[in-house]
């Protein structure tokens, strides 16, 4: 008894200690860099900003990997040290970020969500800190919106009314059925997607039904497999159609059909990306239309905006001119599938 | 010719001295203290931050440590908890479900205790082994979440109760991080104190000999995955609170955080040898080190490599397994010197 | 002296199993058995109660639904056989085999893809091996381990960024060509089981595996050098998942990071629900293969009934614990 008692008690000295001291080191340290700091803002040389981006994504998928370098050498040539979070798309993790974040007291945040509903603590304490928030790719909900000092990005939401559009135009008011693949279950973006493209066929083209949906976790390989078994489950005799809300997906689909002996070129096509491996199945003709997605521009407009948000350029609130960037969707299709300006980054 | 010797007992060396030298032999959180003090040191150094903004990294302890404690009562038992992360899901889900804030962190409380009893019941009862029966429950249970919130998350009816208790409530401290050292300090009387949770040592050492002492053992292993659920529920809850809204995908992150911090902090898988105090320092250990990473900006995939290093010098350095090697290579090389003999 | 010991042991192990059940006692024979019931019902309700389960393209599907799982369960039921839980880092081992194929054989062709592949799946057998079987470090954290390790590594050259290869080349040649209904990537599953079940059965080193999950002691007094059994396990694993990662790539001509996301737990759920006791020393490879069909065949009917993903996981955790509790129920009632 008393022996546990002893142990419990050197323990907790042990760490009492260690953070006492460290505590102590840090304070020295601060009082030290705060008044380095000082002279620092008296001497106007070059102006630096020290920015936090929370992203959900990253080098763990491909949209991310080719998001970054543009976002990284925008901030470079603005003068603005960058550091930058992963949370996965997992909602806690980017919460504790954020709060590590807030805490550095950075001069700004570049606040990719990674799930909108449960972002407005972040945003409300980052608001508290005197921290200008720029959020970019995926939007906040129109509540938190004023909390923010604008938004650069895609519409997830719009990109799946895009390729609904495309479709409605070239299924041109027939009857036909399709299939619906969509990106990983409870993702935001394969949530907007999925229902943008769900609701604007219902308005604009009804129709269109859409037989069965099932997710390909945006990867060819599932999707092949999920869109044969579609085919199998409705009956191939009534499928006319496929839509998958990304590029690497529709590529599985357009598989499956190949694997049938089936002639995609039959089929109406849409998707969403217009990546290295969508644009060149539009160019053949096996995709009838997708949407451009650019992670160049989303990232590069991510730092331009947060700088007009640190200089003052756009304050709090989307009252701004230039507060809202919306990245175009060009739609892509045979006709334009070749053009410079479309060609795909990721 | 006749040789005495005579057996130095540890306990008959009473000074101060060797008493201590016992209790720090024994004591089985001395990996996990090395560790803190490395990680406080480099961090102090590096990245100061991590301490003048304590509130953050408590909070951030918090996160991995509440379900830590939970997993830490069954692993001391010998047995594994896989379905935390999905009763953290579904519990939060069951608590956005219902328009009442109160009413509804009751709901996703007594689902802790439900779901530790039917895992419970599947390890005492029915006799299966613990990490399989949980893995079933971390599948099936992550399904029904996505099912009640038709795979997207679910806001809170009352979000301003939400964002109230993410606010600091006692000086710098938000109701999170009072909650664990509350949970903490709970966990740590019950195991050292209360019979039955001093028993928990007994279950996990040597179950046979726990039944032959007359250890009600099914009834333990039913309190501790009661535990483990429960502590899981309420993680979920305070989650789903300071976000204000519940998210079916919930877990993951915190699941594998969770267990290295119950291993860095010395508990045995095998059960039978451990404490909460290790956990709290895994715990501590894990947050602060990850607090400093994102502060540090290193590149996320190198951050995910530092981990991992760190967690298998963790899980191969703990005297056993230092032994064990020792051990291999001194038959080895016996073996070789006998072929030569 | 060592062998007579290690016999010994086997044979009692096996003697408990070969135990003609008695016929008052459902239960054993059901967990002994029951999988192939199961299957076979499983099949022949699917073919007559869910339409278009019966077509040839639809078997194709399963098949290749079943390929690049069944191949890393097969081999992973070397780890669960000596008694070492699972090997969690398959997921970061398909996934980097697949990328360096790819991204390799577009620049140095295939066979020096495979090389490279294979130095990686060396690298993995090493580290996971000599952690729990040196070190006797518990498996399921040190794989969790190298799990991130890998993965890091993985992201921190390739990114997220999607590999193909060219829609003429050798690749997309194997992925796309089949036997009848049955695809190539099946072929190569169906080998790859019989040679591991013959290394499993017949062989010295399957046999140490084997005694290693009955009698862990037992087999470690014998003086055998235990720790290079384990490093074995581990080894073959390894070359499963590197096989696993090349058939993966192959079917799509594609290679990702994330695309072996789940192959940990489904194909651990592959390995239980074929019979094979978690517990270590009963099973093996030929029942594993039957769990993947099962699970296969299931998920299959699943998505043609259009049942939607939270389903989906409830379905298989359910599965999950209905086939370990006849397992523990039948091994409860057998020793009594």
């Amino acid at each position: 008894m008393r022996r546990s008692r002893i142990g419990l008690a050197s323990a907790g000295l042990m760490a009492v200690a260690g953070l006492t001291l460290a505590g102590c080191a840090a304070a020295e340290e601060e009082v030290a860099t705060e008044a380095g700091d000082t002279t620092e803002e008296a001497a106007p040389a070059e102006e630096t900003f020290d920015v936090y981006a929370l992203l959900p994504q990253g080098n763990d998928q491909a949209y991310g990997t080719t998001y970054l370098p543009p976002m990284e050498a925008k901030a470079a040539e603005l003068g603005i040290n960058l550091t930058i979070t992963n949370s996965e798309y997992d909602g806690d993790k980017q919460a504790s970020e954020c709060e590590v974040a807030v805490a550095a007291q950075p001069d700004g945040i570049i606040l990719w969500p990674a799930i909108a509903d449960t972002i407005r603590p972040c945003l409300e304490a980052a608001d508290a800190a005197g921290i200008p928030v720029w959020v970019t790719n995926a939007d906040v909900n129109p509540e938190d919106a004023p909390l923010t000092y604008g938004y650069s990005g895609t519409d997830s939401y719009g990109q799946g009314a895009a390729s609904a559009e495309i479709m409605c135009e070239i299924v041109d008011g027939a009857e036909i059925g399709i299939i619906q693949i969509n990106g990983v279950t409870g993702n935001s973006v394969a949530t907007l997607r999925g229902d943008g493209f769900r609701e604007t066929i219902a308005s604009d083209c009804p129709n269109v039904t859409i037989l069965a949906e099932q997710p390909g976790d945006w990867v060819p390989d599932k999707s092949q497999i999920a869109a044969s078994e579609m085919l199998t489950s409705v009956g191939v005799e009534n499928v006319q159609g496929m839509y998958a809300a990304d590029d690497s997906m529709i590529k599985g689909g357009i598989d499956a059909l190949k694997a049938r002996d089936l002639d995609p070129a039959d089929f109406f096509i849409t998707s969403i990306g217009n990546t290295f491996l969508g644009n060149p199945l539009v160019v053949s003709g096996e995709l009838d239309g997708t949407v451009f997605q650019s992670s160049s521009w989303d990232g590069e407009n991510a730092v331009v905006g947060i700088y007009n948000a640190m200089t003052g350029a756009t304050s709090q609130g989307r009252d701004d001119e230039g507060s809202v960037l919306y990245m175009p969707n060009p739609k892509v299709t045979a006709a334009n599938a070749s053009d410079a300006d479309v060609a795909p980054e990721w | 010719m006749s040789q005495t010797q005579s057996l130095k007992l540890g306990s008959s060396d009473t000074s101060f001295l060797g008493r201590a030298r016992l209790v720090v032999a024994r004591r089985t959180e001395g990996r996990g203290v090395a560790l803190l003090a490395i990680i406080l040191v480099v961090v102090s150094l590096t990245q100061p931050l991590v301490f003048t903004a304590y509130p953050v990294s408590l909070g951030r302890i918090a996160l991995i440590g509440l379900v830590a404690l939970g997993l830490t009562a069954v692993i001391l038992m010998g047995e594994l908890d896989l379905s935390v992360a999905s009763t953290l899901a579904v519990s939060g889900v069951v608590m956005a479900l219902i328009p009442d804030v109160w009413l509804g962190i009751l709901a996703a409380l007594a689902m802790g205790l439900v779901i530790g009893v039917i895992n419970a019941f599947f390890v005492a009862v029915v006799g299966i082994n613990s990490f399989i029966a949980t893995l079933g429950m971390l599948f099936a249970l992550r399904g029904l979440a996505y099912i009640l919130s038709d795979e997207t998350p679910v806001r809170l009816t009352d979000t301003d109760a939400g964002i109230a208790f993410g606010q600091a409530l006692i000086g710098p401290l938000t109701p999170r991080v009072l909650i664990f050292v509350l949970a903490f300090l709970a966990l740590q009387i019950f195991v050292s104190r209360v019979k039955a949770g001093r028993e928990f040592f007994a279950v996990g050492g040597n179950r046979q000999a726990a039944y032959d002492a007359g250890i009600p053992v099914k009834r333990r292993i039913f309190t501790g995955f009661m535990i483990s659920g429960f502590v899981a529920s309420l993680a979920g809850v305070i989650n789903t609170l300071e976000r204000t809204a519940a998210d079916p995908r919930a877990g993951l992150t915190v699941l594998l955080a969770s267990f290295a911090a119950a291993i860095i902090g010395g508990n045995y898988l095998k059960g039978g040898r451990g404490s909460i105090v290790g956990t709290l320092i895994g715990a501590t250990a894990l947050g602060v080190l990850q607090v400093a990473l994102t502060l540090s900006g290193i590149q996320v995939p190198v951050q995910e490599i530092f981990i991992g290093l760190i967690l298998l010098l963790a899980v191969t350095t703990d005297p056993a397994s230092l032994r064990a090697v020792l051990g291999s290579i001194r038959s080895v090389r016996q073996g070789r010197s006998k072929s030569r003999a | 002296m060592a062998k007579e010991t290690l016999t010994e042991v086997i044979t009692v192990a096996q003697g408990d199993e070969q135990q003609p059940s008695k016929p008052r006692s459902v239960l054993p024979w059901m967990a002994e058995n029951g999988i192939f019931i199961f299957t076979a019902l499983l099949i022949l309700g699917a073919a007559v109660f869910v339409d278009g389960f019966a077509s040839l393209v639809n078997i194709t599907d399963v098949f290749h639904r079943a390929a690049p799982i069944g191949i890393v369960a097969v081999g992973m039921t070397f780890v669960v056989i000596s008694g070492n839980y699972l090997d969690l880092s398959v997921v970061a081992q398909v996934a980097t085999s697949a990328v360096i194929f790819l991204a390799v054989s577009n620049v140095y062709g295939v066979p020096i893809a495979m090389l490279a592949a294979l130095l990686a799946a060396i690298a993995y057998a090493l580290v996971n091996g000599i952690a729990v079987g040196y070190f006797k470090a518990n498996a399921v954290i040190v794989t969790l381990s190298t799990t991130y390790i890998g993965i890091g590594v993985l992201r921190y050259f390739s990114g997220g960024s999607i590999f193909f290869g060219p829609e003429d080349g050798p690749i997309r040649a194997f992925g796309t060509a089949k036997l009848g209904p049955v695809p190539y990537s099946a072929l190569v599953l169906i080998l790859v089981t019989l040679i591991l079940a013959f290394v499993l059965s017949r062989t010295n080193f399957g046999f140490l595996v084997r005694s290693f999950g009955v009698n862990e002691s037992a087999t470690r007094l014998g003086g055998v050098n235990t720790g290079y059994v384990i490093v074995g396990a581990f080894f073959v694993t390894a070359l499963a998942a590197m096989v696993a990662g090349w058939v993966l790539a192959a079917f799509s001509n594609t290679a990702v990071s994330s695309m072996s996301t789940g192959y940990d737990f489904q194909a651990l759920a592959a390995i239980i629900v074929g019979g094979t006791s978690v517990f270590g020393g009963k099973g093996s490879v030929l029942r594993t293969l039957l769990g993947v069909v099962f699970v296969s065949v299931l998920t299959n009917i699943l998505v043609l009934s259009n049942i939607t993903f939270g389903y989906q996981q409830v379905a298989l955790g359910i599965l999950i614990v209905v086939a370990v509790t006849i397992d523990a129920l039948s091994r409860k009632v057998g020793t009594r």
